[in-house]
């Protein structure tokens, strides 16, 4: 370090300087930006967790003065929790690993094959993309509500887990279009050698995407899989539109205003005053993301380290 | 030698390994092709012949009639609140996009640095990816019939002082327009939006930028470029394709996402109007307003972007 010019130095010592500022307005940055987002979540931790009366009380912030798990137990039984829990395994988890594995299908069909009309058929998916789930949803529900062939059978589907089951199969889920093109880019992307060694070791196409091509795209389909997770669990306007009598996790939530007030007055039509539902409101919200989070800490190591071999890169 | 081969090909044209891997394309897309027409296409064309007729529901069937561009008509003219909720949407969807483009992109250059503490960071930039698209974050952003202090309201509280104000008197700067300090004070109450609704374009951005070799930095480094310079010079350009590709995504999510104003207004009219026809109409005219918005963008955009395989 003595032996150094002067110059040189001080140019270091400048340079470590700025290194330093740096690094302390970078952790103010993320702290503030990382509490924005934490803040929520705490809030609803801290909510679950108190009394009623502590909301009204100033004193109290963020711990509760009177700590109670009564009201986590009211929220469980006012959203039917266990049982919203198990259809939205049935229904929407299910929905989202035959979402997984149809769009893989066809995301693998679009980047590896040409064929005739290949360019507008993808046309057709990017379309998906940018059509609002709105304007089919009407159509579709009377295309459920009268299932089946013009005069020869009709079914009502409404209600069945079929109406999520089926687009679901056939690449056509919540947000399915996204889906196939993330596929798309990430086999794209895989060396086409691994195809003609597997063509010469004797695979015909089905095979070498079930040997070859799925072992090699783990970490993207396990990033797919969670967003696909996610959308699904997240959905309730789909579910609201196709269910009226099962009830999910999202739709429960969405509704609870109701059912709040049907549980307190014995009349779904009273509107409660917000400040009075908060502390249920906050405990359900904890209630529906908690199985997310722990999905998301089992998955988060595919996010933060190894996005680039997750596909989402082109 | 290849004589032979195109001759072998012509008299068995049909068994040749690019042909079987043709049919074998169309295997694989047939289950999207199947459900596409389904669920998506028919759909697609029957909301369209609505939205020219009156729909009404008669036990057992549906009964539509056609009516012209009446419905069109009312969207657009009759209804007192459509026109007002498109225009408030685009224009909001308008500003905020720039401003969650640049967000993301800085933090997921922030993200990108190595240091203490990075995945924890990451883990929590990433956490609104899994909880933005549900109706929990309707309550907790205040949104959903005005829930009292939830998250955000109470949040926001913070900022809605005239912060932004009483700065600029400080500084001194007295003369500024308005407008401007009604445009930073939007900024400054949106904070809690715009960090919550950029999960996805951080983890888009950060993948671009781990696709910059580090050859280039070093070589930057080399050259005696600034963090700055190196910037504007190589990661920019590099994570241009991603800007488009987040742009759009950004648009179109704001778009159509159900909580969104024009939505809830086309909802009612479904829902509670059973008003199908109209209903179907305002989706139309708003899908037509959001793919001529999608198109500028990327017109534009696309003329700044650099590829480097090209």
């Amino acid at each position: 370090m003595k032996s150094l010019p002067r110059a040189e130095r001080s140019y270091i010592r400048r340079r470590n300087a700025a290194d330093r500022l740096w690094r302390f307005f970078r952790f103010l940055i993320l702290f503030g930006l990382g509490f924005i987002i934490l803040y929520p979540l705490l809030y609803m931790i801290s909510c679950t967790f108190r009394d009623r009366s502590d909301m009204t009380d100033p004193t109290v912030l963020w711990i509760p003065r009177h700590p109670t798990l009564s009201v986590l137990k009211d929220t469980i039984e006012a959203m039917d929790f266990w049982n919203a829990l198990r259809n939205t395994l049935v229904i929407n988890v299910g929905c989202s690993f035959m979402q997984v594995a149809s769009c893989a299908l066809t995301g693998y069909g679009f980047a590896r094959f040409s064929f005739r009309g290949k360019k507008l058929l993808f046309g057709i998916v990017i379309l998906m993309m940018l059509v609002p789930t709105q304007i089919i949803s009407l159509p579709l529900f009377f295309q459920f509500r009268f299932f089946g062939i013009k005069g020869v059978f009709s079914r009502n589907l409404i209600d069945s887990v079929w109406t999520m089951y089926l687009p679901a199969m056939t690449a056509n889920g919540i947000r399915s279009g996204l889906m196939i093109l993330i596929f798309r880019q990430f086999f794209r992307g895989l060396p086409r050698e691994l195809e003609d060694a597997a063509y010469i070791d004797g695979c015909g196409p089905f095979m070498t995407f079930v040997r070859v091509m799925i072992p090699n795209a783990i970490p993207a389909f396990l990033t797919v899989f969670l967003f696909s997770i996610v959308w699904y669990w997240n959905d309730y306007y789909v579910s609201t539109m196709f269910f009226h009598n099962t009830r999910t996790v999202s739709t429960m939530l969405y509704n609870l205003d109701s059912e709040l007030s049907l549980r307190m007055f014995g009349d779904a039509t009273i509107k409660m005053s917000p400040r009075e539902q908060i502390v249920w409101k906050q405990a359900s919200c904890l209630l529906s993301i908690t199985p997310l989070l722990i999905l998301y800490t089992f998955l988060q190591k595919y996010f933060t380290e190894g996005i680039e071999r997750s596909g989402l890169v082109g | 030698m290849k004589a032979e081969i195109t001759k072998k090909q012509r008299r068995r044209p049909r068994s040749s390994y690019e042909k079987r891997k043709a049919r074998y394309g169309y295997g694989f897309i047939s289950l999207w092709l199947v459900g596409t027409l389904l669920f998506f296409l028919i759909p697609l064309v029957k909301s369209m012949i609505y939205s020219f007729s009156s729909v009404s529901i008669e036990p057992g069937n549906l009964k539509v009639e056609w009516a012209g561009l009446s419905n069109y008509r009312h969207a657009v003219s009759k209804d007192p609140q459509y026109t007002d909720l498109l225009e408030e949407t685009l224009i909001e969807t308008l500003w905020k996009t720039p401003l969650i483009l640049i967000f993301s992109l800085f933090i997921a250059v922030v993200l990108n640095q190595k240091f203490r503490g990075r995945t924890l960071s990451r883990a929590i930039f990433f956490l609104p990816v899994i909880i933005a698209t549900g109706p929990v974050y309707e309550i907790i952003s205040g949104d959903i019939k005005s829930t009292g202090n939830t998250g955000a309201a109470q949040f926001s509280t913070m900022f809605r002082t005239d912060l932004v104000g009483d700065l600029m008197q400080f500084l001194g700067v007295y003369g500024m327009s308005g407008r401007i300090t009604n445009f930073i004070t939007a900024v400054a109450d949106n904070v809690f939006g715009i960090v919550w609704s950029s999960g996805i374009q951080i983890l888009l951005f950060l993948a671009a930028l781990q696709n910059i070799p580090s050859s280039a930095r070093e070589a930057a480094q080399l050259e005696g470029a600034t963090s700055w310079e190196y910037f504007w010079k190589i990661t920019l350009p590099c994570v241009s394709p991603f800007i488009l590709a987040n742009l759009i995504f950004t648009v179109i999510d704001s778009f159509t996402n159900p909580m969104n104003k024009v939505m809830r207004r086309i909802m009612t009219f479904q829902n509670e109007d059973m008003n199908y026809g109209l209903a179907a109409a305002m989706a139309w005219i708003y899908f037509a307003v959001v793919l001529i918005a999608v198109g500028i963008l990327s017109a534009v955009i696309s003329r700044f972007i650099y590829y480097e395989n090209e």
